[in-house]
Formats: structure tokens, C-alpha cells, sequence
């Protein structure tokens, strides 16, 4: 068990400047998922905390002892590949006894490893076959199998669930949460995926062009995001931006894109000082629903319905409204159709603001 | 079907199937009238020939040694030439050029490098090398030792960069995992990287083999045809060009089958070993 720490970290390749001064503190018994799109820098930090990729400037600390000049062996990290890399000659029990072996264990000590993390993931049957003979699935299981016999102080995980099929991963991504319930070790985790980022973090960490956007817990994130890339970036689908303008007519409104709406008076007094200005409104798809006769006018939105995406618990409609297109999110019950036009009330409370030009949360 | 079983049958059938009947007849392009059916006389002469059985040992004797030294500087040379560096097209070249250039080119270069044309020290130094050689192994011993020398010179570059190739098939995470896992290099590279280029290797081996057995062009430019040292495949040339004792030549080139055969089996089991247990 340990914390990891990272402090004014970069890693800069021939011309691309790949990480930039991340500075993170992972907790002990903490999973923390570094999430962001491809080419944010997640992958490469991992793999600098594993000891794979040289560290350009800075320093990393594995429970209390700074590793940037230790070679991976002896960094006591355990870590998962998103292709597994499982050893084709090898049968499921040399595979994961492989580290120990290596490292010289007693043979008896690593049988007892290898058994009980076999228990653990329901492998015992397969420990005889070689890795061609197993599902996708089960290979998965095997690479976290070599992991955890290692019994080391934090886990790495690059993308493991990113090969399987959209089914599987539902079902893997709810075993590692309890694995990790189960074993307590600190687990550092990197997807491209906002939805597993958001399930398996205690904390997640949003990556983009190298730099950390927003460290937070996952709800935080979603309701708190601290700029337009993380709001845009947590949550499914995206939430909606509209650029409008600020300005006083018994109270605040933001006017653009052919649409009006009153700011709630929760908000009025930090915008106040972007009277006369741009900013951008963000609003999840989740957030607006079909109006009824007692909304407060001055919070709908009326759009005409452009495409209906019935998806069973729920139902995804894409508007047109002014000269912007929106995505909503209403209950299955709202039979909408193509071109109907339908009044939305917004939650003018979680409507979110941003500075157009730094992009920030205000 | 048809078309593949046509060509198989034409280029490989038939000449093979030639070769075994001349080697049950007298055939020979100096004697009168057509060649007669003598059974296995043929080879009972050669079970008995003390110069056969010199040749055989000769080429297995030069099929052992190049092979080997082919595969460990084979495997050496990938395993530099994998590693990422600034130089690496420039080694890449060097490593390539002696299997690149046509044989000719580079049999002249090699004579010229153990036989410069032009009196030196260093052209005298290595007439001295030749003499102490002959002189401890016999007459002939170091235009063997070059023609070994230059098997392995040219093959061992076109071994490595097969292996190259093999070594950039391999996922990198099953390198980079023993790097985390593994205590040393040389740790990691008989349990991951040797069992992972073994089937490249055998192919290599494989390849090695064959084009020992056929390497008939470079033994000829290099010694000229003068065989001391024979080798079964040359001489068998010789028999069959040289005297036209097509029936002998015949013989000698077809006892090598059972050899061929069971190195071949081996390097298949070696090339994919990972026969499936029904679990």
C-alpha cells in the first residue's frame, strides 16, 4: 500500500511536449483514473510512474521513495496492458506466475499465489491452457491474475478494458470495482472512456494537450466542471454550449443564437461582472425537459424537433432552436415527433457559465 | 486444385522422380547406349565410399558451424538493431549490404579482403595466416575456412535482419512487461525474447539449411572449383558436369534426403510448437 506522488512533471519527445507540469497526489487504497482524449499525455504518465517512458523533468514518489531513477523492477508497481501481454508459449499458471518466478519466489509460494488469485478472478479451471485457447475475456482476467500475485504496492492499468466488447466491459468494469474493494491497493487507471472513468474513480483526473484540466471526485466533475472541456468532455451525450451575451433587463439574460433565457438569480451575482460581454451557457442534455403550463416563461426554450433517438429507458432528441442544435434528454413516456415543435424548461439552476475566451467556469 | 497440383508436379515431381530413376541405372554421358537398370548397386557403392562419407561429414560439419554462428550473430545484430537510435537506418545498411549485393561483387570483395591483389604487409601478413592454417588442418583447410567464413559473413546479415523483422512482429508489450517483471537482461531474453523468435529462428535455420545445400555459385568462385575439402552438393556437381556420371551424381544428391527430411521435421515442431492440449 502506498501513495504516489507527482510533482512539476514533463515529458517532452523530440518536438512534442507529451506531459506538462502535472502535479497529482494519489492516496493511499485511492483509484484514480487519468482520463482524456487520445494524445492527452495519460497513457505516457502512466507509463513514466511504471518506469517505461524517461521522465523529462520532475519527480515521482511511489510510497516514500522517489523512483525516477529506479528501473521498473524495482518500483514495486504491478501493471495491465490494454492487449494483455500474455505470453503465447506460456500456460495461464506460467503466465502468472512469470513475475515471481523471475524474482526468484519459492516454489511453493507461488503456487499458493497463483491459486488464490485464481479463486479470486474464477480462473482455477484455465490455469493449464495457453492464452490462445481464451476468451477475451478471460485473457483479461489473467493479466489482472499476474497483477495481483504480485501483491505490489500500486496497480497500473493502461486501458484494459478497451479491447473487449461493450458487454464484457460492463460486466469487467464492475469486477475490478470490487477487486479493488477487495485488495485495498492504490490503483492508478487510465481510459479513454468518461463513463468507466466515472464508475471506477474514487478520484478522476482530466487530461487534454498534456495538461491536467480538473482533479475531482466523479460527481464533482459533472456538476462542477471547472471548464468547457471537462463539462463537454464528463457526461453522455455532451452537454450543450450556446455563446450568448449578458445583459440587464430586470435581471440578467443571456440573448444569443436566436434564443433568450433569464439567469437564475443563484448565478446573477458572480456574472454580473460579464454584463455587456460574450460567455458561453452550458446545458446538459439532462436538464432540459418537455415544459408543462407552469414553467416560468422567461426559463423555456422553444425547438423544433429535428431527430427522435429512442433508446428505451430514455428518450435522446435532437432540437433546433435559433441558429444553434441542442440534444435533450426527456423521459420515455414524451411521444415528440420530426418537426413538432415543443416548448423546454431548463433547470436554471444547473445551467453552467463559461468565459468564452479562456474557457474557464466562472 | 488443379493448377497448383500441375505445378507441383511439373517443377518438383518430375524432377525428382527423374533423379531416383537415374540413380537406379548406369546413366552416364561417356558410355555407349542407353543407361541400364542396376538396382541399388548405385548405392551400395556409395555406403561404401570412404570419400562419401568424408563429403558428409564435411557439409554437416559446415552446415553446423555456419548455421550457428549465422543464428548467434543473427540474433545479436537484430537485437542492437531494434534498439532506437539516431544511426539505425545507417547500421541498417551496413548490416544489409553483403546479402544485398549480387555474389559476385561480393565473393570478389571477400578474396580481396583474405587475398588482396596488391603486395602489403598486410597481404603478406595474411599469405602467413593461409600457411599456418593449411599447415595445422591440412592442405585445403583455409579455403574451407573462407568459404565458412563467407557463408556466415553473407548469411549472417540476411539472418538478422529476418529476425529483425520477426522482432518488430512481436508486441512491444510482451517486451516492455518483462522489462518490469524480469531482475536482468539476460534473464529476459531466455524466457521472453528467445522462446518469442523461435519460430522465427527455426525459419532462419530453415533458410540457412537450404541455401547451404545449394550454395554452389560461391563455393566455385571462391575456390575455383579445386574441391580438397568436398562438400556432397558440389561434388555431386562435379560427378554430373565435370565426368557425367549422372547415375553417381544422382546417388550422392539423393542420400542427403533423409537428412534434409528429418531437419526439416524438427524445425517445424521447433517453428510451432504450440500444439493445442484439449483441455
Amino acid at each position: 500500500m502506498a501513495q504516489v506522488m507527482m510533482k512539476d512533471l514533463n515529458k517532452k519527445y523530440d518536438e512534442v511536449h507529451a506531459v506538462k507540469d502535472v502535479n497529482l497526489h494519489i492516496r493511499d487504497k485511492e483509484f484514480v483514473v487519468l482520463v482524456g482524449p487520445s494524445g492527452c499525455g495519460k497513457s505516457t504518465t502512466l507509463r513514466m510512474v511504471a518506469g517505461l517512458e524517461e521522465i523529462t523533468s520532475g519527480e515521482i514518489t511511489i510510497g516514500d521513495r522517489i523512483v525516477n531513477d529506479l528501473p521498473p523492477k524495482d518500483r514495486d508497481i504491478a501493471m495491465v496492458f490494454q492487449n494483455y501481454a500474455l505470453y503465447p508459449h506460456m500456460t495461464v499458471y506460467d503466465n502468472m506466475a512469470f513475475g515471481l518466478k523471475m524474482r526468484k519466489f519459492p516454489k511453493p509460494e507461488i503456487q499458493k499465489r497463483v491459486q488464490d488469485a485464481a479463486e479470486i478472478l474464477g480462473i482455477q479451471e484455465l490455469l493449464k491452457r495457453k492464452p490462445r485457447q481464451l476468451s477475451g475475456g478471460q485473457r483479461q482476467r489473467v493479466a489482472v491474475g499476474r497483477a495481483i500475485v504480485r501483491h505490489p504496492q500500486v496497480f497500473l492499468f493502461d486501458e484494459p478494458l478497451s479491447n473487449l466488447d461493450a458487454k464484457l466491459r460492463v460486466q469487467m468494469r464492475v469486477e475490478l470495482k470490487r477487486l479493488h474493494d477487495r485488495l485495498e491497493t492504490t490503483a492508478v487507471y487510465v481510459t479513454h472512456d468518461q463513463v468507466e472513468a466515472m464508475t471506477l474513480g474514487d478520484r478522476v483526473v482530466v487530461m487534454k494537450d498534456g495538461w491536467i484540466q480538473q482533479v475531482g471526485e466523479p460527481l464533482d466533475l459533472y456538476s462542477r466542471p471547472a471548464n468547457k472541456f471537462v463539462a463537454g468532455f464528463i457526461g453522455s451525450p455532451a452537454m450543450n454550449f450556446i455563446d450568448v451575451s449578458l445583459s440587464d433587463a430586470g435581471g440578467l439574460w443571456a440573448e444569443g443564437q436566436g434564443l433568450r433565457v433569464k439567469v437564475a438569480p443563484a448565478h446573477a451575482t458572480r456574472l454580473s461582472a460579464y454584463k455587456g460581454q460574450k460567455v458561453t451557457l452550458g446545458l446538459r442534455p439532462e436538464d432540459l425537459r418537455v415544459a408543462s403550463g407552469g414553467d416560468p416563461a422567461e426559463y423555456t426554450i422553444d425547438a423544433v424537433v429535428d431527430v427522435v433517438e429512442p433508446l428505451g429507458s430514455e428518450i435522446l432528441l435532437d432540437l433546433r432552436a435559433g441558429q444553434t442544435t441542442l440534444v435533450a434528454r426527456v423521459e420515455p413516456a414524451v411521444r415528440a415527433k420530426v418537426h413538432e415543435t415543443i416548448k423546454f424548461a431548463l433547470v436554471p439552476d444547473r445551467a453552467r457559465f463559461f468565459d468564452t475566451k479562456t474557457e474557464l467556469a466562472i | 486444385m488443379a493448377p497448383a497440383g500441375a505445378l507441383v508436379l511439373g517443377i518438383l515431381a518430375y524432377p525428382v522422380a527423374w533423379e531416383i530413376w537415374a540413380s537406379l541405372t548406369d546413366f552416364s554421358s561417356r558410355a555407349e547406349g542407353g543407361p541400364v537398370f542396376v538396382g541399388l548397386a548405385n548405392y551400395g557403392r556409395l555406403l561404401g565410399d570412404t570419400w562419401f562419407w568424408k563429403a558428409l561429414a564435411t557439409t554437416l560439419g559446415y552446415l553446423a558451424v555456419t548455421t550457428t554462428a549465422k543464428l548467434v550473430l543473427g540474433v545479436g545484430m537484430a537485437l542492437l538493431l531494434a534498439r532506437p537510435s539516431r544511426l539505425r537506418a545507417l547500421v541498417f545498411l551496413a548490416v544489409f549490404l553483403p546479402w544485398a549485393y549480387p555474389g559476385g561483387i561480393t565473393v570478389i570483395a571477400w578474396y580481396w579482403m583474405l587475398n588482396p591483389p596488391l603486395i602489403t604487409s598486410y597481404s603478406v601478413f595474411m599469405g602467413n595466416v593461409k600457411h599456418a592454417v593449411d599447415g595445422v588442418l591440412g592442405a585445403g583447410a583455409w579455403a574451407f575456412l573462407s568459404v565458412m567464413l563467407f557463408n556466415v559473413w553473407r548469411g549472417g546479415s540476411f539472418t538478422a535482419v529476418f529476425l529483425l523483422a520477426g522482432l518488430n512482429a512481436i508486441p512491444t508489450e510482451l517486451f516492455e512487461y518483462a522489462r518490469l517483471e524480469s531482475r536482468s537482461a539476460w534473464q529476459r531474453f531466455r524466457a521472453v525474447t528467445l522462446p518469442l523468435l523461435a519460430p522465427y529462428m527455426a525459419l532462419a535455420v530453415f533458410l540457412s539449411f537450404t541455401t547451404a545445400f545449394a550454395d554452389l555459385g560461391n563455393v566455385w568462385m571462391l575456390t575455383g572449383g579445386r574441391i580438397i575439402f568436398p562438400v556432397v552438393g558440389t561434388y555431386a556437381y562435379w560427378l554430373a558436369v565435370k565426368s557425367g556420371q549422372l547415375a553417381e551424381a544422382a546417388t550422392w544428391t539423393l542420400a542427403l534426403v533423409p537428412l534434409l527430411a528429418l531437419g526439416l521435421v524438427v524445425l517445424f515442431r521447433w517453428f510451432d510448437p504450440h500444439e493445442e492440449t484439449p483441455a
